[in-house]
């Protein structure tokens, strides 16, 4: 097997450089002087069919224009946008990230940088070295963390992990997501600044992209105002810079914790003297744990694409969520998964498949699936298991598909929420009534009505044909049954 | 000179008189300082004679004796850990029946010398547990992810220059280890749940409601912990807890936090160990001779130092004053105390 060439965009870490060395063909980018990187580059384009960047240092469109053999980027980050992703799609480039293992380190962070902005922590730590504590009774009043209302920006992996920490203190929490999420504890705020109205603390958890560009805003910071704090964990660009620093420096916001900024490594300086502010270099996954684990994920994923294997952590694809994981779910399951879709599931147990994700309720899944797929026996507790809580969890825009049993849907409520425009779409082989088929559905477009063929091939149905003779002749002849249904 | 002196404190102790005169409301012996609206509260209730008064010159036990010679003299005092209650205190005001502290610790009453003449002690109960146990997550946090050092990295312009701050160390999955499971100690017990720690802890007895690991001594519990935090009290027995022994059994990789007293720690052999490696890290709110910190430490990154501020909140400040008004209420109505403190409670 030729070795796969791996363009290494920046020196991130030492261990992921060494076993990129040793396992792959390793090209070093900085390697190449500055003015020369375009030659470097044209030099070994046609070695070169990985890259592996980072938050900081990713494949961009023109990293990607002069690599014409390039067949994936492996993401030493969970956050990728600093990858063209159009690009990718259109070249057929893959793309992973390394979600899941930094989540805690990431979350952590985001809670020591709410203590220590709201407590003074590091501020003391200064006062200290520099000799000033002369006097027992020498000290300021801070204000208490626990029992603060929580603001999260994006409940996601990360976000949710930060709630539940800051659950521990007593902390109510509320958040903005993209749509609801199934979290009844947790109140929800259909926009940002309502969001930031009504916290202490508001914390900066979601992914960039361009609809969240500056969505932290003057506005925002206002509504947070001079006794909020922002902290800010996610990507520089989420928050307006120059707004924050003003904001900051004009007393209209309270405090702000940031391990992230629009032009790393320039932190703005502005900042730098005010006492208000926790100001970190982009360490929130930075322990030696978690770094081990994000390259190993790197390895792993470029190992099996070399392989010619299911990628681990996919980006690119369509989240696809699965009800159920027998034999029909596993095989839709390795059939997405060819497709780098990655995959999630739901069913009674957890099943030992590490590659994919479990959600203890159909809920959680459809709230992180882009395409809910209904794969599941039916029974008294599986009729009507999408229902409408389970419709309105599906992201905007979602998919169903259903080739399980017409009433494992709630045929009223799909067809509501289809013509009301509220789900993206649906594919359906299964009818509460069959052969009836709600007219409804006939002049959408985004809907795809098959007559219950999911069997209906003459291959399959010969197999299944011979399947029920070979079961009555075992039965006659007083023989053990093929498949019996215990 | 003494003539002075003697005048100051027949003007004092007429003031004094005067005060009491006024007659109501039970007097109370104010022994620290208090801000506004903690003052305007006891005034509300009490007839407070204040220590910090302005213009009261007397010191601290001459005023005390002319508190205790007035008509109707205070029954029951307001103190701070500045004010050792003694037998000499308390021989120089006998009308006192009840000590209420603010303070956190109990280590500057004598407890049994209390009990001996009858005197209730009320302390400050769970006051400050809630920012204590906040705190010591935040130095934590501060140790294991370097938030105050790669601060000052980014502060001098560094992270541009050098670029990437070196790693910190995972929180999640440490074993940690609290000497002193009480309000504090169970408080940051669940805190560090949620970042996924393993808890044990070392207490006088185990307790039956938690189901961490007990440790019958802290030598054991350090030996099976990867951060040690003190969260006990100061007494005969937690002097010097965590020694050169405790130290070495924690490790190379092993972190201290200290939001109990300096002296719960060997200062001097917490010192060594860190300038040797011998222990990853450590933060201290607390030191032995406050306002004094080992100069050794400034230079360590792997220290965060702070200024005996873990109780320190505006909304403890506002418990603490209801909390004292409810004891001092229960006190004078005749009701048990809200937080009274028994001489056996001596160690944690």
């Amino acid at each position: 097997m030729e070795s796969l060439g791996v363009l290494l965009l920046h020196p991130m870490n030492a261990y992921l450089e060494q076993e990129l060395d040793s396992r792959f063909r390793l090209f070093r980018f900085w390697d190449s002087p500055p003015d020369g990187r375009a030659e470097f580059l044209r030099a070994n384009s046609s070695a070169i069919r990985a890259v592996v960047g980072n938050a900081g240092y990713n494949a961009d469109a023109a990293l990607i224009d002069a690599l014409p053999s390039l067949e994936i980027v492996a993401s030493f980050s969970v956050g990728i946008d600093r990858v063209d992703l159009p690009k990718c799609r259109e070249r057929g480039i893959r793309v992973t990230n390394t979600p899941d293992v930094l989540t805690d380190d990431v979350a952590d962070l985001a809670v020591g940088l709410a203590i220590a902005a709201l407590r003074k922590i590091p501020q003391a730590d200064r006062y200290v070295r520099a000799g000033l504590w002369k006097a027992k009774g020498d000290y300021t009043l801070t204000t208490r963390f626990s029992g603060k209302r929580v603001a999260i920006l994006g409940l996601g992996r990360i976000g949710l992990a930060i709630a539940k920490r800051a659950e521990a203190f007593g902390c109510s929490i509320s958040y903005h997501s993209r749509s609801e999420k199934p979290f009844p504890n947790y109140k929800f705020f259909t926009n940002v600044v309502d969001l930031a109205a009504n916290c202490d603390v508001l914390i900066v958890a979601c992914s960039l992209n361009a609809e969240t560009h500056h969505m932290v805003n003057r506005k925002v910071m206002d509504a947070l105002g001079p006794d909020g704090v922002l902290i800010n964990i996610g990507r520089g660009a989420l928050v307006d810079e120059p707004e924050l620093v003003s904001a900051l420096l004009e007393k209209r916001l309270g405090a702000a914790g940031l391990d992230v900024f629009e032009h790393e490594p320039f932190a703005p300086e502005q900042l730098f003297s005010l006492d208000n502010v926790v100001l970190v270099p982009h360490v929130g996954s930075d322990t030696e744990e978690t770094c081990k684990a994000m390259a190993d994920l790197v390895l792993k994923n470029l190992e099996a694409h070399a392989l010619n294997k299911p990628l681990l952590t996919p980006f690119s694809g369509k989240r696809v969520g699965i009800i159920g994981l027998g034999r029909i779910g596993l095989a839709i399951a390795t059939r997405v998964e060819a497709f780098d879709c990655p995959v999630n599931y739901y069913q009674r147990t957890k099943k030992d498949c590490p590659s994919y994700t479990y959600y203890p309720s159909v809920v959680e899944l459809a709230a992180n699936s882009d395409i809910l797929v209904v794969a599941c026996p039916l029974n008294e507790q599986t009729r009507h298991i999408v229902n409408r809580e389970v419709i309105e969890a599906l992201v905007p825009k979602g998919l169903l598909i259903n080739i399980g049993r017409g009433p494992h849907v709630d045929e009223p409520e799909l067809v509501s929420a289809l013509v009301e425009g509220r789900l993206g779409g649906a594919g359906l082989d299964v009818f509460e009534d069959e052969p009836n088929v709600p007219e409804a559905l006939f002049a959408l477009d985004n809907v795809v009505l098959v007559p219950h063929v999911g069997s209906g091939t003459h291959e399959t149905r010969q197999a299944m044909a011979d399947l029920v003779l070979g079961n009555l002749e075992a039965h006659v002849l007083k023989k053990p049954l093929l498949t019996p249904v215990v | 000179n003494r003539k002075g002196v003697a005048l100051l404190a027949v003007v004092a102790t007429l003031k004094l008189a005067t005060m009491a005169a006024a007659g109501g409301k039970p007097a109370v012996l104010l022994l620290r300082p208090v801000d506004a609206p903690f003052a305007a509260a006891l005034r509300d209730r009490f007839r407070v004679l204040d220590l910090y008064a302005p213009g009261q010159a007397l010191p601290a036990l001459a005023f005390v004796a002319a508190a205790a010679a007035v008509p109707e003299p205070p029954r029951a005092t307001v103190i701070w850990g500045g004010v050792r209650v003694d037998a000499s205190f308390l021989d120089a005001a006998p009308s006192l029946r009840c000590v209420v502290s603010t303070a956190a610790g109990l280590d500057h009453i004598d407890l049994a010398e209390c009990a001996r003449r009858g005197v209730a002690v009320a302390n400050s109960g769970e006051v400050y547990s809630t920012d204590v146990a906040d705190y010591a997550v935040g130095l934590l946090l501060d140790v294991l992810r370097r938030v105050s050092a790669s601060e000052r990295y980014v502060r001098r312009g560094s992270w541009a220059a050098q670029g990437d701050y070196p790693l910190g160390s995972k929180l999640g999955g440490k074993r940690v280890g609290i000497i002193g499971l009480g309000n504090i100690g169970s408080r940051i017990a669940k805190r560090l749940e949620a970042f996924g720690c393993i808890i044990h802890y070392n207490s006088r007895k185990p307790k039956d409601s938690v189901s961490y690991k007990y440790f019958p001594n802290v030598h054991e519990l350090a030996a099976e912990s990867d951060v040690l935090v003190v969260a006990c009290a100061l007494n005969k027995a937690t002097r010097h807890i965590v020694n050169k022994d405790v130290l070495e059994a924690l490790g190379k990789d092993g972190v201290v936090v200290n939001i109990g007293r300096g002296a719960n720690i060997d200062e001097a052999e917490l010192v060594i160990a860190l300038r040797e490696g011998k222990i990853a890290g450590a933060g201290l709110d607390v030191f032995e001779h406050e306002p004094k910190v080992p100069a050794e430490l400034f230079s360590m990154e792997n220290v965060v130092l702070s200024r005996h501020v873990a109780v320190l909140t505006e909304e403890s400040r506002s418990d603490l004053r209801a909390h004292t008004i409810g004891n001092l209420e229960a006190f004078f109505s005749g009701q048990p105390l809200l937080t009274p403190v028994h001489a056996d409670s001596l160690a944690q």
